[in-house]
């Protein structure tokens, strides 16, 4: 049943199937990253900035 | 080593939006390791001058190639084509290899805030690092290879790679990551994971061999499959060891030596993502208009052309980062190897799309461009990212000031006058050599028939490049200087800081405003289609930041999205029959020809020379039918090649007589004049070890070959087939015996040079064999005229 399974498979669409799959990824990818706040990225940017260590409850206590 | 504690303030932490209070870990007293980053600091400055040192001896090796001639017997472990795998290994796996671990440990550590997880798997990492480098450099010379590029080093070498890359070096970074004290992983970080991964799984499914001595194996791989996995191997080496950690070097070394964060941390993550899921599709653009299948050959320049914006979008961002800082690059070294380093990445991933454009492939492939291209990335890119690197980490690391910072000027102009220099005179020499090949006349003959005639034009050109050569590691003594001076200047004791500090505690269950927003849809009383609303939740990134902060989730997408693409390309390769039609008459290499074939691997002719014949007017017309997928499907490695220093052989079976084979092995100009080929008088006087041919035939046979009388007969079937080749090369004039070294003799029918000869006799002419003809070698072609 595998083998005929396999067998029935036309690889040669795999490359515009894995096109799709890419142009759709990287859409949602793009979209999703250009949401994020500038609060957050501004945050995350800072981190080589400095060796303290900035300890996540630190934020907590900031809001 | 001096103690310097820093204690951080402890407190409970109510959080007032979210009314939760969070459990705090103990207080950990932690510092960082820099005594691992030191180690690699020096073996990358000491490796690249090795490294830019054997380059600049096999590029006057092409000017002059009987320079070591006067070396006598040891001369032949110094060949081009020994020494010029030698100096990539060196510059990849030595060079940028060390420099990206020195990166990694650095900046890994002051980002997750978090000493390495164990000192020991450290110091096992770079002394295991530095034995894989070692053995490479006495095995290489020795001819011990696999003849894929960049992925030379033999069976009991690859395995000492895979224990030291993942189990060592991986497993160290993983385990920090987890025991990290910053909740965010910084975008650095995703480059190092990549790489990590990425290249584990290159490593692995490209040395898939099977071997028949501790120095000697076979890919399982045949032919057009094994040039698929290669490339896919090749190119993604160039992506996720040579780009990926150095995007991460980037992302941290920049904004610590510009003291401003990255330009836009939004980009930074785009351009990761492009990348990961990019760069592995990219390989089969080194196979244009070779026997791959056209659809793996397309879709590789599709998804290498759309590599032009993530790449572009990374140095846009990186030289921006230095908005408002334009003044300090004026005076500090460091930010100018930066700024060149990221123009060089710039334009080389300009130019590296445009040569997968299949058009401008079919002009540059097998020329000096992808050398000139390949330098622009490695000096410019990878080169000049490490010396910033290196001259911002010294006064840190040493914790003294750098010896001499108009020394780090001096280096700077030299390297980066010395990459003009290299690249320059090559591409003219690339576009040279590619239009020489394809000009053709009125009469649509060849305008230089004769393959030494683009050599020729190209000599003068290759002399700019050992100049330019000089240049580069000159800079790099003043490196080495540099960095020497530095280090005497060190204190007797170096200051540690202790951090004091909390681990983090899991992952709270309420998300907190900042790190993890509550993921409701601004659309939520909209009339919009719940679809909409889900699409927006998603989008604001909660679920990408809970992988960012879950190290190994995220690294397993990561996998997911480098295998998946891969499984797309190699799948229908390997799996539909047309893609390797098979050709009746194609036979299995006779056992002489077998030995032949790994002295021909062993001597790394590959290097010079291709055996691929593109479907190209010109290239038929210069070496004959154009390569068919089914004619490779016994060979084990494939020897298509990547360069043509000398002419294709795909085609050399009865081209030339075996005598004018035996005198271009003596002495390559006798009979070529201008050849810059090096004289092979070690074949004339080693005799075959006709002992291993058996395993030879044994492994051929496992690997698919259909041999019958061979597997018990092979030794005696080779002795009988060298008889005839030597009975040839005497009827044609040649002599029966050669005077070796110590006046004893050699019969000409046990000399390797007679097995290399029935195998470049064998080559490509089964194609047109008629069907069920009796196995018989090529017929000569009547002796040329010696020179002398």
């Amino acid at each position: 049943m595998l083998s005929d399974l396999v067998r029935a498979i036309d690889y040669s669409d795999c490359a515009e199937v894995a096109l799709v799959l890419f142009c759709v990824a990287f859409a949602l990818m793009s979209y999703a990253t250009l949401r994020l706040t500038r609060q957050a990225t501004d945050k995350f940017a800072s981190i080589p900035l400095s060796d303290k260590i900035q300890d996540p409850r630190v934020d907590l206590r900031n809001e | 080593m001096m103690a310097t504690s820093i204690v951080e303030p402890q407190t409970t932490v109510p959080s007032p939006r979210s009314h939760h209070v969070e459990r705090l870990e103990p207080l950990e007293d932690f510092s960082y390791d820099d005594a691992i980053v030191r180690k690699f600091v020096t073996a990358t400055v000491l490796w690249g001058l090795v490294a830019t040192l054997v380059g600049l001896l096999v590029a006057i090796l092409l000017v002059m190639p009987k320079l070591l001639e006067p070396l006598g017997w040891s001369s032949q472990f110094l060949t081009f084509g020994r020494l010029r795998p030698l100096h990539t290994n060196a510059a990849i796996f030595a060079f940028a290899g060390n420099s990206i671990f020195a990166a990694i440990y650095y900046s890994t550590q002051r980002l997750c805030k978090a000493r390495m997880w164990s000192d020991t798997l450290s110091t096992l990492h770079f002394w295991g690092w530095q034995l894989v480098i070692l053995l490479a450099a006495i095995t290489l010379p020795l001819g011990i290879t696999q003849s894929k590029e960049y992925a030379e080093l033999e069976w009991p070498i690859d395995i000492l790679i895979a224990v030291v890359w993942l189990g060592f070096f991986g497993g160290n970074f993983m385990m920090t990551l987890i025991h990290r004290r910053e909740r965010h992983l910084y975008v650095a970080l995703w480059f190092y994971i990549a790489t990590i991964v990425t290249v584990t799984v290159l490593h692995v499914f490209n040395n898939l061999v099977i071997p028949t001595g501790i120095a000697k194996s076979y890919p399982i791989y045949a032919g057009v499959q094994d040039a698929f996995m290669q490339w896919w191997y090749g190119h993604n080496a160039v992506a996720f060891f040579l780009t990926t950690p150095f995007l991460g070097l980037m992302y941290y070394f920049l904004p610590k030596a510009a003291e401003r964060p990255v330009f836009s941390y939004k980009l930074s993550i785009i351009h990761f993502w492009s990348l990961t899921f990019i760069y592995i599709w990219a390989g089969p653009h080194h196979l244009h208009y070779t026997a791959l299948p056209e659809w793996a050959s397309t879709l590789g320049m599709l998804f290498s052309l759309m590599l032009w914006m993530p790449s572009w979008g990374g140095m846009i961002n990186g030289l921006l980062t230095l908005r408002g800082a334009w003044s300090k690059v004026s005076s500090d070294p460091v930010l100018k190897f930066f700024v060149v380093g990221i123009t060089f990445y710039g334009m080389s991933t300009f130019e590296g799309p445009m040569l997968s454009i299949k058009s401008v492939n079919g002009l540059s492939h097998y020329t000096d461009w992808t050398i000139a291209h390949v330098h622009s990335g490695a000096l410019g890119w990878n080169g000049m990212m490490t010396f910033g690197m290196i001259y911002w980490l010294l006064p840190r690391l040493y914790q003294a000031p750098l010896w001499s910072k108009k020394l780090a000027e001096w280096h700077f102009w030299l390297g980066t006058m010395a990459i003009l220099l290299y690249i320059v005179p090559i591409y003219i020499a690339g576009l040279t050599q590619g239009l020489m090949w394809r000009a053709m006349d009125d009469m649509g003959r060849l305008s230089s028939p004769d393959f030494i005639e683009a050599v020729r034009a190209s000599v003068p050109l290759w002399w700019f490049r050992v100049g330019g050569g000089a240049m580069f590691v000159t800079g790099i003594v003043l490196m080495v200087i540099n960095h020497l001076m530095t280090w005497t200047h060190r204190p007797k004791v170096y200051d540690v800081p202790v951090y004091s500090a909390r681990r983090l505690a899991p992952m709270p269950s309420v998300p907190t405003e900042i790190d993890t927003p509550t993921p409701t849809s601004t659309l939520q009383n909209a009339p919009v289609l719940g679809v909409a609303k889900t699409l927006d939740s998603w989008s604001n990134m909660t679920w990408h930041r809970r992988w960012e902060r879950l190290p190994i989730r995220f690294t397993m997408f990561v996998v997911v999205s480098v295998v998946v693409a891969s499984l797309f390309e190699i799948i229908p390769t390997f799996l539909i029959r047309s893609n390797i039609p098979t050709i009746a008459t194609v036979k299995p290499y006779t056992p002489l020809e077998l030995a032949g074939r790994d002295i021909y691997v062993s001597e790394g002719c590959y290097n010079c020379h291709s055996q691929m014949i593109r479907p190209i007017v010109a290239e038929t017309k210069r070496y004959g039918e154009y390569s068919k997928p089914g004619e490779f499907i016994y060979d084990h490695p494939f020897q298509w090649g990547s360069r043509r220093i000398g002419p294709d052989l795909a085609r050399e079976g009865g081209r030339q007589s075996s005598l004018w084979h035996w005198l271009h092995f003596e002495n390559p100009q006798q009979v070529v004049d201008g050849s810059v080929m090096p004289a092979f008088t070690h074949l004339l006087e080693t005799s075959i070890d006709f002992k291993k041919v058996a395993d030879r035939v044994w492994a051929a046979n496992k690997l698919g070959a259909p041999y019958d009388r061979e597997l018990t007969e092979g030794p005696a079937m080779a002795k009988q087939q060298a008889e005839e080749i030597a009975a040839q090369i005497v009827s044609q004039g040649g002599p029966v015996m050669r005077t070796i070294e110590g006046g004893k003799t050699l019969l000409r029918m046990d000399s390797q040079a007679v097995a290399l000869i029935a195998y470049l006799q064998r080559m490509g002419i089964d194609l047109f064999k008629p069907l069920d003809a009796p196995e018989q070698p090529a017929t000569p072609t009547p002796v040329p005229a010696v020179a002398n």
